[in-house]
């Protein structure tokens, strides 16, 4: 293996991808609309809520006062309960002694969820005890802790990943089907020489894109991040890389780029789902769960969520894990890429 | 005796490529394989350069193949369109281990003798001509041993195709030895030697001139159309 012939192919490469400005604005501008879509359209609280409410006490006064909530009084119960059938409100709460009594028009869940919320608030507020029970200082994270909070990692990390895959897998195949490599070859440079030449020039594009996604997280979204900088961004780094190699190896496999592009699908929809970015792994069926550890965007959301959540550094097994795994992946694939580009046959 | 092919025989699954193929060409000497497309002269070539590995026969090759023993030009023009020509250069120079003024140098030379625009164009703004006229001086940078060159002159005008031959010539008689695939059965009258292949099988192989003897006639095309008959007859 020659590095003067490695750095050669990283040269070559990184001229193309500067010449091509569409390329560059899909580098850099396509992760940055990702991540601003995702943290305005998902975790939000939802509000102008609807909600028709029957009789008096002090804990409908309470819920008058809800940011939420609009809140539309009625004089009998089955009026109340015709707005909900007919769609025009979320939910009817009677008052019911020192209590109330809900019906929920519970089609969606994060709403359901709201309204609960807001009357369980509204209980602790007026009862005279409150509630039983006393909700400390967290020893991670937020006392109202926000889903935003929770997904953004994932989506990090997702982006990340994603973007990695469809770069490197797109720009691989036509240097495969015009001619070029069978000419790399006879100049006598190795498959692995080729790998390697391309994942340095797509490497200073990948310190591009994770920066914008770690800085569209912080500073437009006011996402925490506790832990390292320093070490969150070798951790988005390593993710992108392992996810080229991943995106090389299917480029040396796909015979047009149409068909590069199916071959990343079948890889999007697990990761997305059953790396707990949406929703947790540990709701994942038993039988599911090694699939997702063997993940390496499992690894890279938990990290990522440890670092900026939890504060963890280098010392915390999940952090220190996600490395080694995405390291192991990253040679792993890389090493398939370059035996699927076959020297001789 | 620089390249020697003894009874190669290959297939792609089924299908019979190459049927028993014998090909000598000379140190210093242009060797003109010829016949038309799909009767194996690619695959002919990728034996000798090493990438493919036939199922029987032996090919015998200077050293460093594949490596910096080897010029090769591809069929397909195996350019990076989006660079100018110097960089295409300039990326097959390195590879090579060449440093950038030798580089530099032999490029201009070669840009020269391929009536080549200004080097700092980008590769998709030229012509099929000058792309073609490109991808063979890529093959020609490193001054290498062994030039295995396929359908090099396609796409290029008469004139400039006589300037190449002309310049082939000169590298064969500066030790190169040359292997060159076309369709133009004449225009090979200017190798050394020429083998005539057809669907995988060498019809005959020998200098130009004693082949227009042997069959009397003037001109090579009608030498494939008798050997071409002859087959069919047997």
């Amino acid at each position: 293996m020659r590095a003067s012939r490695i750095i050669a192919i990283a040269q070559r490469k990184f001229s193309s991808i500067r010449r091509d400005k569409r390329m560059f604005a899909f580098i850099i501008i396509m992760p940055a609309i990702q991540i601003i879509l995702f943290g305005l359209a998902i975790g939000a609280t939802p509000s102008n809520l609807e909600v028709n409410v029957v009789g008096e006490n002090a804990v409908i006064e309470q819920l008058k006062e809800s940011e939420n909530l609009v809140i539309n009084e009625f004089e009998d119960i089955d009026t109340a309960k015709e707005g909900v059938s007919d769609g025009k409100a979320w939910a009817v709460i009677q008052a019911n002694g020192t209590g109330v009594k809900i019906y929920l028009d519970a089609s969606n869940q994060q709403i359901s969820q709201t309204i609960l919320s807001e009357v369980r608030g509204a209980i602790e507020k007026t009862s005279p005890i409150g509630l039983p029970i006393e909700i400390a200082e967290p020893i991670f994270g937020d006392k109202e802790p926000r889903y935003i909070d929770f997904l953004a990692p994932g989506i990090m990390v997702l982006v990340c990943f994603m973007f990695s895959i469809i770069l490197t897998t797109m720009s691989f195949v036509s240097e495969r089907t015009d001619g070029t490599l069978d000419r790399v070859f006879a100049a006598g440079v190795t498959p692995l020489e080729v790998m390697l030449g391309h994942l340095l020039a797509f490497s200073t594009v990948l310190i591009g894109q994770v920066s914008v996604v770690i800085l569209i997280a912080m500073l437009g979204f006011d996402i925490p991040i506790h832990g390292s900088i320093v070490l969150l961004f070798t951790l988005g780094l390593l993710l992108g890389l392992a996810a080229m190699c991943l995106g090389l190896f299917l480029s040396s496999k796909a015979s047009s780029e149409f068909q590069a592009m199916q071959l990343t699908m079948p890889i999007m929809f697990p990761a997305l789902l059953l790396s707990g970015i949406l929703w947790p792994v540990e709701a994942l069926p038993n039988w599911l769960l090694p699939i997702s550890w063997i993940l390496p965007t499992t690894w890279a959301a938990e990290a990522f969520r440890s670092v900026m959540i939890r504060g963890w550094g280098l010392e915390a097994d999940i952090v220190w894990g996600a490395i080694l795994v995405i390291g192991a992946f990253g040679v792993l694939t890389i090493s398939a890429a370059a035996k699927s580009l076959k020297l001789r046959s | 005796m620089a390249v020697v092919v003894k009874g190669i025989h290959r297939s792609y699954g089924a299908l019979k490529v190459l049927k028993g193929i014998d090909l000598e060409a000379e140190k210093s000497s242009i060797y003109g394989l010829l016949g038309p497309s799909g009767c194996g002269k690619t695959t002919l070539l990728n034996i000798i350069l090493g990438r493919l590995i036939p199922e029987s026969g032996e090919a015998h090759t200077p050293p460093q193949i594949p490596g910096s023993g080897v010029g090769y030009s591809p069929q397909e023009l195996a350019l990076y369109e989006d660079l100018s020509v110097i960089e295409n250069l300039l990326f097959h120079g390195r590879i090579h281990g060449m440093n950038k003024q030798e580089i530099l140098l032999n490029s201009a030379q070669l840009l020269e003798l391929l009536d080549l625009p200004e080097s700092t164009k980008q590769v998709k703004k030229l012509s099929g001509g000058q792309k073609r006229r490109v991808s063979l001086a890529i093959a020609l940078l490193h001054h290498p041993p062994l030039l295995l060159l396929d359908e090099p002159t396609v796409g290029v005008d008469p004139e400039l195709r006589q300037r190449i031959w002309k310049y082939l010539r000169q590298v064969a008689d500066n030790g190169t030895t040359v292997i060159i695939t076309t369709h133009y059965i004449d225009e090979a009258r200017r190798a050394d030697r020429v083998g005539l292949m057809r669907d995988g099988v060498l019809l005959a192989e020998s200098a130009p001139d004693d082949l227009l003897k042997k069959y009397s006639t003037s001109s090579l095309e009608e030498v494939f159309l008798k050997l071409c008959s002859r087959g069919e007859e047997e």
